[in-house]
């Protein structure tokens, strides 16, 4: 776990110095050819517990870590969106439990925006990419394709409205549509109630905003082989689970340059949910836990 | 992987919706050749390169997105449209448009001015509306806001300002700065043109307005070349010029916050009954640092009926653009086009009971 830890901190603190040194560069050019976005992430939350019909995973924490960096090069048909995506929820589980302790993801990203009228926007993407426990053992139906398309009808400059599919042939539930709306109340405040971080959000000065809001994540991942011999569920060797956790906390942005932000956000994780569906073995939520995160991320 | 967000658009730089109904817009002439077809006069220049007269006349305003540019603080968006009646009936209409009639395109104050401006000039500032956007102002005035867009000698003289004191929406002390500020601008811009304004570099680096309208143009190059000859004979982007200018001053709303801005307008007739016309927001004290909206006009028959093709060409310098990428800006852009197409519906619904 403290390994995790370090890595993590090691792959945000090469982030920034990375992308300092890209917002250096444009200034002094005062033109960048390349545009796009990135976003590094690592979550620590403590310990909680999961129960399935009595057995009890009691007082485990988690590190969650995410890397993203795509770029957006713009064409006549729209924008595009060409990058990658590493992402790692690890848990410090108690020995014996029927858990995996690492769910993760090497994916890309491959996608677009483009605009279908002067009032729609229309955003299709595929993550074509590994969904696995590890990289001990690779296969090729750890590969996967979620996908994603929405679209945006801007109504006002002050409100949007945002309807989405997303399509993941591996969940329970293939397909799950979500609405979501982006409303600027008044000049300071904006509710940008859009999955997967719904949030409230107050702009202290020009680059300090306050927020409130929660974090929904759901990902599908494949155990390896081995899995449910050594946890004593056979049925778990090479298992689709579904990982679901809700986090709901306060938090601030602070743009330290025009295309580097940073965000801190404390808060309690209420939900969190390891469903295999179709071996029927699901841990749901026992006892929530308190998490902290610190992200950088902004668009070049 | 996560249910991934599907669109995010932040508020645009309001800049662009006020610029979509603020210019007023003057006749001018076009130095073209008359003798052009008007279509394919359009398509040589424009992004417009397939246009159906007969079509576009049944139709409502047709925008389009403007070619990229290298600098990501502009951004460009073209519009054509077909109106009754001659080019230069077009033009009076333009002239004679005032944009605070019109409640949506959020411009609470229109003033002309004179070429040699005094404070009886900007007393309307005193009658300000009471809203949010001119309290915002006024704070941000009183503040002396980084987000102020005045010069370092401007941001002096309001230190001496700040003693007064009174009622009002706008403070007397407000009034009297910005009455000040507006004042000398544009007698800077009467005498020395576009080249002679201070720039903006109280609180950042120095922008001059001059270098962006330049900017704006360099990156749209066939648009520049239809305009050179009426661009030539004005202050924009340059020293006085030889054409006289109308000038004014607005107090609009740019994203929520009340901004003042200073405006010149010129037009040209050309041969064969064509109009060219390019009006510059050569000031804001924030929103965008610039804004520029050239008209060309011809005269065309559609039905038997002496009808004029109309395009027009927004664009605007905006550090917030700058600060947009992807679908933010996709976004921009959209409500920028979704903004000019109110205006313009506006303005011929106003002109000539619309389409």
């Amino acid at each position: 776990m403290i390994m995790s830890v370090v890595r993590s901190l090691f792959l945000i603190l090469a982030a920034l110095i990375f992308f300092v040194r890209t917002a250096l560069s444009q200034e002094s050019n005062g033109f960048w050819p390349l545009t796009g976005e990135f976003s590094a992430e690592v979550t620590y939350v403590g310990e909680g517990d999961v129960e399935r019909g009595g057995k009890h995973v009691n007082d485990f924490d988690e590190i969650y870590s995410n890397i993203q960096f795509v770029l957006t090069p713009r064409m006549k048909l729209g924008v595009l969106r060409l990058g990658a995506e590493w992402e790692r929820f690890s848990f410090g589980l108690p020995k014996g439990a029927a858990l995996p302790n690492t769910l993760q993801s090497f994916s890309t990203i491959i996608g677009i925006d483009t605009q279908l009228s002067d009032s729609i926007l229309i955003r299709a993407q595929i993550q074509p990419g590994l969904y696995n426990s590890g990289l001990g053992h690779l296969f090729w139906d750890d590969f996967n394709m979620p996908f994603v398309i929405g679209g945006t009808y801007i109504f006002s400059p002050n409100l949007q409205l945002i309807l989405g599919l997303s399509i993941d042939v591996e969940r329970n539930y293939p397909v799950i549509p979500a609405a979501g709306v982006r409303w600027k109340i008044g000049p300071q405040w904006l509710l940008d109630a859009v999955l997967p971080t719904p949030r409230l959000q107050y702009e202290m000065t020009r680059n300090v905003s306050l927020y409130a809001g929660a974090t929904i994540t759901e990902a599908t991942f494949r155990t390896d082989d081995a899995f449910g011999d050594s946890h004593g569920i056979p049925r778990l060797n090479h298992a689709v689970v579904t990982y679901s956790e809700i986090r709901t906390g306060v938090g601030f942005d602070w743009k330290i340059s025009p295309i580097v932000t940073f965000t801190g956000e404390v808060g309690y994780q209420p939900y969190r949910d390891f469903d295999f569906y179709r071996a029927e073995v699901r841990y749901h939520q026992n006892g929530g836990a308190p998490y902290g995160t610190i992200s950088l991320h902004g668009a070049f | 992987m996560n249910g991934k967000p599907i669109v995010r658009i932040r508020c645009l730089p309001r800049g662009l919706v006020a610029l979509a109904g603020v210019l007023s817009l003057i006749p001018i002439a076009g130095p073209r050749s008359a003798s052009a077809d008007p279509v394919s006069e359009l398509a040589s220049f424009s992004i417009f390169d397939k246009v159906d007269l007969a079509q576009l006349a049944k139709s409502e305003v047709k925008t389009a997105h403007g070619p990229p540019m290298r600098n990501s603080r502009f951004l460009a968006v073209q519009s054509c449209y077909v109106a009754p009646g001659s080019p230069a009936q077009q033009m009076e209409a333009l002239r004679r448009w005032n944009p605070t009639k019109y409640r949506e395109l959020k411009v609470f104050l229109h003033s002309d001015l004179s070429s040699n401006p005094g404070p009886a000039n900007f007393e309307k500032l005193k009658n300000a509306p009471d809203n949010a956007s001119v309290r915002s102002f006024v704070t941000a005035t009183q503040k002396l806001s980084p987000e102020l867009q005045i010069s370092k000698e401007e941001a002096k003289r309001f230190s001496a300002a700040t003693g007064a004191g009174g009622g009002g929406v706008i403070p007397p002390a407000v009034v009297a700065f910005w009455t000040d500020v507006l004042t000398a601008r544009t007698k800077s811009f009467v005498s020395g043109g576009m080249a002679a304004e201070p720039p903006y570099d109280h609180a950042g680096p120095s922008v001059r307005a001059s270098d962006e309208v330049n900017g704006l143009l360099r990156d749209q190059g066939k648009i520049r070349q239809q305009f050179s000859g009426l661009l030539g004979a004005t202050a924009i982007g340059r020293g006085g010029g030889s054409l006289p200018a109308e000038l004014y001053w607005e107090l609009l709303d740019v994203d929520d916050h009340g901004v003042v801005t200073l405006g010149a307008s010129y037009s040209r007739g050309g041969a064969g009954g064509t109009y060219q016309s390019a009006d510059v927001l050569y000031y804001a004290s924030g929103g965008y640092y610039v804004a520029l909206t050239l008209h060309q006009l011809w005269p065309v028959t559609v039905e038997g009926k002496p009808s004029t093709l109309v395009w027009r060409g927004d664009m605007i310098s905006s550090a917030e653009l700058g600060s947009l990428h992807g679908v933010e800006r996709l976004g921009s852009e959209s409500v920028m086009m979704k903004n000019i197409t109110k205006a313009v519906t506006a303005f011929r619904r106003n002109t000539s009971g619309g389409r």
